[in-house]
């Protein structure tokens, strides 16, 4: 049962990334995209990390895509982008071909690792009771991987002061600059 | 769930690819911000994937969880700074497509 679910929800999350990537309007690219990351927090699930899902939906659903339709939606960009580009033309340009290239190529590379055994993988050992239990993780991030914890949360502070540098408004800016 | 790993790896290297393609095709900036995430998203799918692969009921695989997070966290960062200079560059210039702003001739 949860074999089926799993590779329904595969299906979904590729044809919500195609969706990403082929939609006209950025929101119509949001909305997709919150499609496939639903999609993968319930693989997720499925595959025994509970803490994982929960911050996959937190995170990249509430925080991230919600900074994304924000930004949209202060711009008021829906029109405009559909004039500039269509799906006819860009799908012609060189960098597509590049693009499918290198897509055929990471498809092919894994085909070949796993037809011919290189990867070499024993089967799955199910953990019933999840894997990134709560305890178990935090142990690890703040013991073994304290440093890199912290370092995280300095990359954090730095980026906020970041976007308040780039987002502020600039009065005594170039003229071009103002709004 | 009884899924091979490599269904799992499946799954990410389509998501990475269609990421890829996204990226190189697409010239609103803000699309190819959202294929960033995705990609970034399929490489937190490949760590939880070898994490479940190396995991046994008496001893749990946490380095791909921990990896993830700080993914997670790098990724909300990046979005941060990018839609940031999305806003001064709509300031700018009143627009969002990549082929507008030439000045670096790249």
């Amino acid at each position: 049962m949860a074999e089926v679910f799993f590779y329904a929800l595969s299906a979904f999350a590729v044809l919500f990334a195609l969706g990403v990537i082929l939609a006209k309007s950025p929101m119509m690219s949001v909305l997709s995209l919150l499609g496939t990351f639903f999609c993968l927090s319930v693989v997720y699930l499925l595959a025994g990390f509970q803490f994982m899902a929960a911050a996959q939906i937190l995170v990249y659903a509430g925080a991230i895509l919600v900074l994304f339709l924000f930004v949209i939606m202060l711009l008021n960009l829906g029109d405009i982008s559909a004039r500039a580009e269509g799906a006819a033309v860009f799908l012609h340009s060189t960098a597509a071909k590049i693009g499918a290239a290198i897509a055929i190529a990471i498809g092919l590379a894994l085909l070949i690792a796993t037809t011919a055994g290189a990867l070499n993988l024993s089967a799955v050992q199910e953990v019933p009771e999840g894997i990134d239990g709560f305890s178990g993780l935090a142990a690890e991030l703040f013991g073994r991987y304290s440093l890199p914890f912290e370092a995280m949360s300095v990359l954090l502070l730095a980026t906020m002061v970041a976007v308040l540098v780039l987002a502020k408004r600039q009065r005594r800016g170039r003229a071009g600059s103002q709004v | 769930m009884q899924v091979p790993t490599e269904h799992l790896l499946f799954l990410a290297a389509a998501l990475f690819a269609i990421g890829v393609l996204g990226f190189l095709i697409r010239r609103n900036v803000i699309v190819v911000l959202m294929c960033i995430e995705l990609m970034l998203n399929a490489a937190n799918l490949t760590f939880l994937a070898a994490s479940r692969q190396h995991s046994t009921p008496d001893h749990v695989n946490l380095v791909g969880p921990v990896f993830a997070i700080f993914v997670i966290a790098v990724a909300a960062a990046e979005a941060a700074v990018g839609l940031a200079l999305i806003i001064a560059l709509f300031r700018l210039r009143q627009t969002t497509d990549a082929d507008s702003v030439q000045e670096m001739e790249g």
